[in-house]
């Protein structure tokens, strides 16, 4: 078993690498072979000529693509994503990243857990109920928030916020006096701000964890085994913790991965919509700003996260369904 | 009787247009049942005579903010819905009326074509993949892989970010960033289908591959990838109006279009609901309706895969 697993997580790894490499070809590829010229796309147009040459410099683009080519992967391990054009102007793509990721992974984070706790809980007892009136009008909300573009749901929310409740922090990361306040305040602080874009976040990947975890437990439960264990005498509740709840698991654990994809998705909307400064927010910098860099930045980062939530669903199924081969 | 239509028909052509007919007749009179589906359908029809009618309807034709005093003076600005303005006026005095109208030709627009550059790639992909088999199958199902992962939403960006912002851009990125479910789904059901008696005979009787894929494959793919044609259109109006919103899209007046406008003019501060609901509420009523349309279809054309 565990040399098993080992192997399975190299070959998961390996996978992912060759994946992670593909994606830095593409990014590579997609600049050059696009109608825009390269220059355009990586020297700020207003520049003065000492720039210019800078950057060229910089960038190699007076030596073959070979060259270049090899430059950017080995620019790319030591963590140099170009320069920024406008969001920071002629600071390294890197250290605009630090400033926006981790209000992502705060935002993305919380609204993950919170998603996954609060979906699987509907969707067992909305399963357990199944065909009951709780059952039905529970299911009927998960359709229609699943339905729902988030971004309009955001956008209505914002104004009936701001409307109704104008004293609420509605947009922004954190208030003005945010550094001069302590722990605890900037704990409060960070919350009030991030209440409303995780609700708009979240809101839909609850109906999606909802319906798979609902579906799934309905499958186990009419299994066979699942009338054994009741004929043994154990209590309904019994059944459903010991053993409905681990074998409808393996679904939710699929799907929390895929989501992960569509909340960072969602989060470029939701951050752009509320003004908190994540990767979305600094997405719509970007494209204002023609920063074609630090867009790829941060298409490079969201791809890789994708890749590893699905390594990482991928070593938990392994873990948990032992028909999972390698 | 021989009319100048019928003798352009050769008899062959001729049985297969009766047979197209008869087929759409069965699937009409199942259709018809369907109560979701007539609603849908229902939507449907409206959005699109609204959007041929937008010039007859639209209470105002001077679409585009001409900047001048002048006509500050003459259409109020934000004003709330009344007789002369039924969904209110925008910042720049536009009657959101009209814009709703000739929106609908924008979202329906990207719909059609985006979903028909994503089909035609991911049909051709699945079809290769499929027949080819072995090596180029690999290689294909690899690349659809990679596609798959990728996080749509920021490829979508970066792509119309390189492309330049245009109307025409905007269908091109989303046609060519959502073929790979298509592909996905073509391709095991010309792998079921590959194995069939029938194509084996064809195969024996001589046929080369490309009548066999079109005379035998096809036939047999096309209901599926029809169904998922449906949804792949209420995605593709679903990332339009994003990009728009986003900036990215070109002038062409759209709902993705006017709700930045609303979002950049400040409507919410200033609670100008009438600016924000109207586009809002079109874009998820017109991606209800296809969605509402491709179940129905999907429950008659594959019957096997209908869901519980």
């Amino acid at each position: 078993m565990a040399q098993n697993f080992s192997r399975y997580f190299f070959k998961r790894l390996l996978y992912v690498l060759i994946t992670i490499y593909f994606i830095l070809t593409f990014n590579f590829f997609l600049f050059r072979v696009m109608p825009a010229d390269v220059e355009d796309i990586l020297i700020p147009k207003g520049a003065d000529e000492a720039t210019k040459e800078a950057l060229r410099e910089y960038y190699g683009l007076d030596r073959s693509y070979l060259e270049q080519y090899v430059d950017y992967l080995g620019g790319f391990l030591h963590g140099e994503l170009g320069k920024s054009i406008s969001v920071r102007v002629g600071a390294e793509v890197t250290e605009v990243l630090a400033v926006y990721v981790p209000n992502t992974l705060l935002l993305v984070g919380f609204g993950t857990i919170l998603a996954v706790f609060v979906g699987v809980v509907l969707g067992r007892e909305t399963a357990w109920r199944r065909g009951k009136l709780a059952d039905r009008i529970g299911s009927s909300f998960f359709i229609v928030f699943y339905c729902m573009p988030t971004f309009l749901f955001a956008l209505v929310m914002l104004m009936l916020v701001t409307h109704y409740f104008p004293s609420w922090p509605a947009r922004g990361t954190f208030s003005d006096d945010y550094y001069d306040l302590d722990l605890f305040g900037k704990i409060i602080d960070r919350i009030q701000y991030m209440l409303l874009p995780m609700f708009a976040l979240v809101i839909e990947t609850i109906a999606a964890f909802s319906i798979v975890t609902r579906s799934s437990l309905i499958d186990v439960l009419t299994e066979d085994y699942m009338v054994t264990a009741v004929a043994k005498g154990l209590r309904g509740r019994q059944v459903l913790r010991a053993h409905a709840m681990p074998n409808a698991m393996l679904p939710v654990v699929t799907t929390v991965a895929i989501n992960v994809g569509w909340v960072l998705s969602g989060s470029i909307m939701i951050e752009i919509i509320f003004s908190y400064q994540g990767l979305g927010y600094l997405t719509w910098d970007a494209v204002w700003g023609q920063d074609y860099p630090v867009m790829q930045a941060v298409f490079m980062l969201e791809t890789v996260a994708v890749l590893f939530a699905n390594f990482i669903a991928d070593m938990m199924l392994f873990k948990l369904d032992p028909r999972v081969k390698v | 009787m021989t009319s100048p239509l019928a003798s352009l028909l050769s008899a062959e052509r001729k049985e297969k247009l009766k047979l197209l007919i008869r087929d759409g007749r069965i699937f009409w009179s199942k259709y018809k049942h369907n109560r979701t589906g007539i609603a849908g359908l229902g939507i449907l029809v409206f959005f699109v005579s609204m959007a041929f009618l937008a010039p007859l309807i639209g209470q105002y034709d001077e679409l585009y903010p001409p900047n001048s005093l002048e006509w500050a003076r003459v259409n109020p600005t934000l004003s709330a819905p009344s007789a002369d303005h039924l969904f209110g006026t925008d910042l720049y005095g536009r009657d959101i009326f009209t814009l709703t109208m000739y929106g609908a030709r924008a979202s329906l627009i990207v719909g059609l074509m985006a979903s028909a550059i994503s089909i035609i790639l991911g049909t051709g992909v699945g079809v290769a993949a499929g027949y080819l088999g072995k090596s180029w199958d690999e290689l294909l199902m690899r690349v659809t892989d990679f596609f798959l992962v990728i996080p749509w939403l920021p490829l979508m960006i970066v792509f119309a970010m390189l492309m330049g912002k245009s109307f025409t851009n905007v269908i091109i990125v989303i046609g060519i960033t959502s073929w790979p479910w298509t592909a996905r789904i073509v391709r095991s059901q010309v792998l079921s289908v590959k194995e069939k008696a029938f194509v084996v005979r064809a195969r024996c009787i001589g046929a080369g591959s490309f009548t066999i894929v079109r005379k035998h494959i096809m036939p047999n793919v096309l209901p599926l990838v029809f169904a998922s044609t449906i949804l792949l259109i209420a995605n593709a109006i679903f990332s339009e109006s994003f990009l728009e919103f986003l900036g990215l899209g070109g002038d062409m007046i759209s709902w993705g279009n006017m709700l930045e406008a609303a979002y950049d003019g400040h409507a919410f501060e200033s609670y100008a609901w009438w600016w924000i609901l109207p586009p809002g509420l079109f874009i998820i009523v017109l991606i209800m309706a296809f969605y509402l349309v491709g179940e129905a279809t999907d429950e008659i054309l594959n019957p096997k895969l209908r869901r519980r």
